[in-house]
């Protein structure tokens, strides 16, 4: 008789207690009337950076040249708006005490980095940072680095994808290097070295004499490697380049000419083409079993080709439709779908496309109306875009997030090309100062 | 039975309550929904209806000419049988003229001056001359007062100060310039009246926006939502979040991210800070009306990037 009631109770209970429930719930869908917030523009965000606090007199230069560096980076990037020092209001911080917010807050800061830059007894230097949130003083982020002094710059580039990163959500790619091919001389009678250099140009180093003739250079995605087109004595030939070693190789041994080559996303294959008489077709090569393997049999002219970032897919250039037409097929060969089709010119060819290391766009040079565009086509063909237009503009790589293309511009004249960055979205379009003229960027993945 | 009664009393009891939830929730839900409509549809309005008013503005810009001559006009009719036009006049050395001789004739022809906007100001450049220097002449002779008013439009002030004025009549002089500063008011704003009755009511299109407390409060916290992203896929963000806000307009604790979503988590995750970053740097919302407080102690938001490429 006492158990009876007693479920019932509890029956009860977990009913009323269902009710309630649902009453909450049918309160939140009531409230579903939210309001909707969308941003009045493309804003970057606004940052302040003081210069990185010294550990002692010796230091003093490396604070300024970190923040420097830092500032220059998020600039660049078109996401971030570094607010002028001039307009600090506390310009001496002391990296271990809590930041007065409220000196940031009026110059609407939304972010504050602080660091400290600091000469160990070894010999290495010591680099902290804190990234705030000036609007609750929260910490977003903090790491400190120890790296020889000569390196001062790499660590910039570290802290500055990791503010890139935590305050956008994306990976960052300052970190990383851009090998090109460095242009002196007369037009007639161009030296064309192969270069290395930071991606905001600093740090520029040659790996060429300048001897032969130098194209198409591409980073190795895993190693310190880059492949490249020589022209030497005999047929142009595609070439291996340990960074690090200096050590240089030919890939494979082909009668003919060789050229266009780009590594797989595993490091592990060139893939390339081969010239067979008039015509040439794409070979893959494991640089491990140096097996060579065709791709294309056709007619025409395949090259160009660029891996998916997932090795399935293989995006590539060919003329086996009258005009140079982007195709895409599987890394193994087989049938290719032609997705470009420039509906606004019958007569536009595309040609150098690469794929994003995100996988969703594939950048391509678009040739057309006496112009030279840089533009976007998504993989099955869908959503063209044109990012950048002019008298001649060549050759994209993507930045290892896929977030920014860098690509080069020819004037035209006595003049040689420049390279220049572009976000995917079509802003913030800004010039790579190098030493001198520069042509066929490419990006490497992110060094650290 | 005594089972049964405990039993009865529980049913009542949690019946009690429920109903009082249902109702006491039901109540609070019904209210926030009721005004969140017309948001969405004033933002759209508001764009085309302000750069409408914008567009519309620029066309007439000629009408600042005629804000010359209506200065001059209303002057005259507003000041100009109460007190002498040379105070009001003292605005600008070349309106007086015109009100000290055409006042009591054009008076009851406002539509005139905009037809003649254009020989209203031919004219006195060439009565500029006679007019001030008849209207000097004889108000000099008369009284030491308009003298200094002439000097400077806006100076009213400064006249107080000087000996001529104190040594003659106190109340007399309180009361000129009483009268001066009410004509150049009223011209001020008669002028800015007529340029704007035209023109400006397209525009007034913003009262709806500042109307409802929602469109001022979402314009408010816009300003300090920044956040930049690159990607073609914007617009498949959305981040949710609640506000309470207290009386004074501050937020209280802080913002609840109660929803992240789009294509990549830690996108939207940062998404969502920026948003809480925006809402807390951009209080207090003290023009939020106090007598409803009701209706936007909690607000729930959503955050999106729409429009962003």
């Amino acid at each position: 008789m006492s158990k009876a009631p007693f479920v019932d109770r509890r029956r009860f209970m977990m009913v009323t207690g269902g009710l309630a429930v649902a009453t909450l719930g049918s309160r939140s869908a009531l409230a579903q009337g939210r309001i909707r917030v969308d941003p009045n523009s493309f804003q970057p965000i606004p940052i302040a950076i003081p210069n990185f606090v010294s550990g002692g007199p010796a230091d003093g230069d490396a604070g300024a040249g970190v923040t420097q560096v830092i500032t220059n980076n998020l600039k660049r990037s078109g996401l971030f708006a570094p607010i002028d020092q001039a307009a600090f209001i506390e310009r001496n911080i002391n990296f271990d005490a809590m930041p007065n917010f409220q000196n940031w807050k009026t110059i609407n800061a939304q972010a504050l980095v602080t660091g400290r830059i600091a000469r160990q007894g070894d010999g290495r230097l010591k680099a902290e940072f804190r990234l705030w949130d000036v609007t609750s003083g929260q910490p977003l982020a903090g790491q400190q680095y120890f790296t020889a002094p000569e390196y001062w710059r790499r660590i910039a580039h570290i802290i500055s994808d990791q503010i890139y990163e935590r305050m956008t959500g994306e990976k960052g790619y300052f970190d990383s290097r851009v090998v090109f091919v460095d242009e002196s001389g007369a037009a007639e009678r161009r030296v064309k070295r192969l270069a290395i250099m930071d991606q905001d140009g600093a740090n520029v180093h040659y790996l060429t004499k300048g001897s032969d003739l130098v194209l198409t250079p591409r980073f190795s995605p895993s190693s310190q490697e880059i492949t490249y087109m020589e022209f030497g004595q005999g047929d142009p030939r595609v070439y291996l380049y340990n960074i690090e070693t200096g050590q240089r190789e030919i890939v494979g041994n082909f009668p003919g000419m060789s050229f266009s080559p780009r590594f797989s996303p595993d490091g592990q294959r060139i893939i390339m083409s081969l010239q067979q008489g008039g015509n040439s077709n794409l070979f893959v090569m494991d640089l491990r079993s140096k097996s060579t393997t065709r791709l294309t049999d056709t007619p025409a002219i395949d090259t160009s080709p660029s891996y998916s970032p997932d090795g399935s897919q293989i995006c590539f250039e060919s003329d086996r439709g009258g005009r140079p037409q982007i195709y895409v097929m599987s890394a193994n060969g087989g049938p290719a779908q032609r997705i470009s089709f420039a509906k606004d010119d019958v007569n536009a060819s595309y040609s150098t496309p690469v794929w994003s290391p995100r996988g969703d766009y594939i950048a391509f040079t678009r040739q057309g109306g006496g112009q030279f565009a840089i533009g976007l086509i998504k993989p099955d063909g869908s959503d063209e875009r044109i990012l950048t237009s002019g008298f001649h503009n060549e050759g994209p790589t993507f930045a290892p997030n896929g977030r920014v293309l860098m690509f080069f511009r020819d004037p035209g004249g006595n003049a040689g090309p420049s390279l220049y960055t572009i976000d995917v979205s079509g802003r913030n379009e800004l010039r790579v100062p190098t030493p001198g003229y520069a042509s066929d960027p490419a990006w490497s993945p992110l060094l650290s | 039975m005594k089972v049964d009664r405990t039993l009865i009393a529980s049913i009542t009891l949690h019946v009690l309550v429920l109903g009082w939830g249902l109702i006491s929730f039901a109540a609070r839900s019904f209210e926030v929904p009721e005004e969140s409509l017309p948001v969405d549809i004033i933002t759209t309005d508001q764009l085309a209806k302000m750069t409408a008013g914008i567009k519309n503005g620029e066309k007439d810009k000629p009408k600042p000419l005629v804000e010359k001559v209506a200065e001059a006009k209303p002057i005259d009719e507003a000041v100009g049988k109460v007190t002498e036009k040379e105070i009001t006049t003292s605005t600008a050395p070349q309106p007086p003229p015109k009100p000290v001789e055409k006042p009591v004739e054009k008076k009851p022809d406002p539509p005139k001056q905009e037809t003649k906007p254009k020989e209203a100001e031919k004219k006195p450049d060439p009565a500029k001359v006679d007019p001030i220097a008849e209207a000097l002449k004889s108000e000099d002779a008369k009284k030491p007062k308009p003298k200094p008013t002439p000097q400077e439009a806006k100076a009213a002030p400064p006249q107080p100060p000087k000996p001529k004025q104190e040594r003659v009549f106190d109340q007399s002089k309180i009361a000129q310039l009483l009268d001066k500063r009410d004509p150049t008011r009223q011209s001020l704003t008669g002028a800015a009246l007529n340029s704007n009755a035209a023109l400006g009511l397209h525009t007034g299109n913003s009262q709806a926006i500042v109307a409802t407390w929602k469109g001022a409060f979402v314009a408010a916290v816009r300003r300090c939502f920044t956040f930049p992203y690159n990607g073609q896929d914007a617009d498949q963000f959305e981040v949710d979040l609640d506000i309470n806000l207290n009386q004074d307009g501050t937020v209280a604790g802080q913002p609840a991210i109660v929803g992240v979503r789009g294509p990549s988590r830690s996108v939207g995750n940062a998404m969502a800070e920026s948003a809480r970053r925006a809402v807390e740097q951009c209080q207090a919302y003290a023009f939020l009306p106090k007598a409803q407080y009701d209706t936007w102690k909690y607000i729930p938001m959503t955050f999106g990037l729409k429009d962003l490429l």
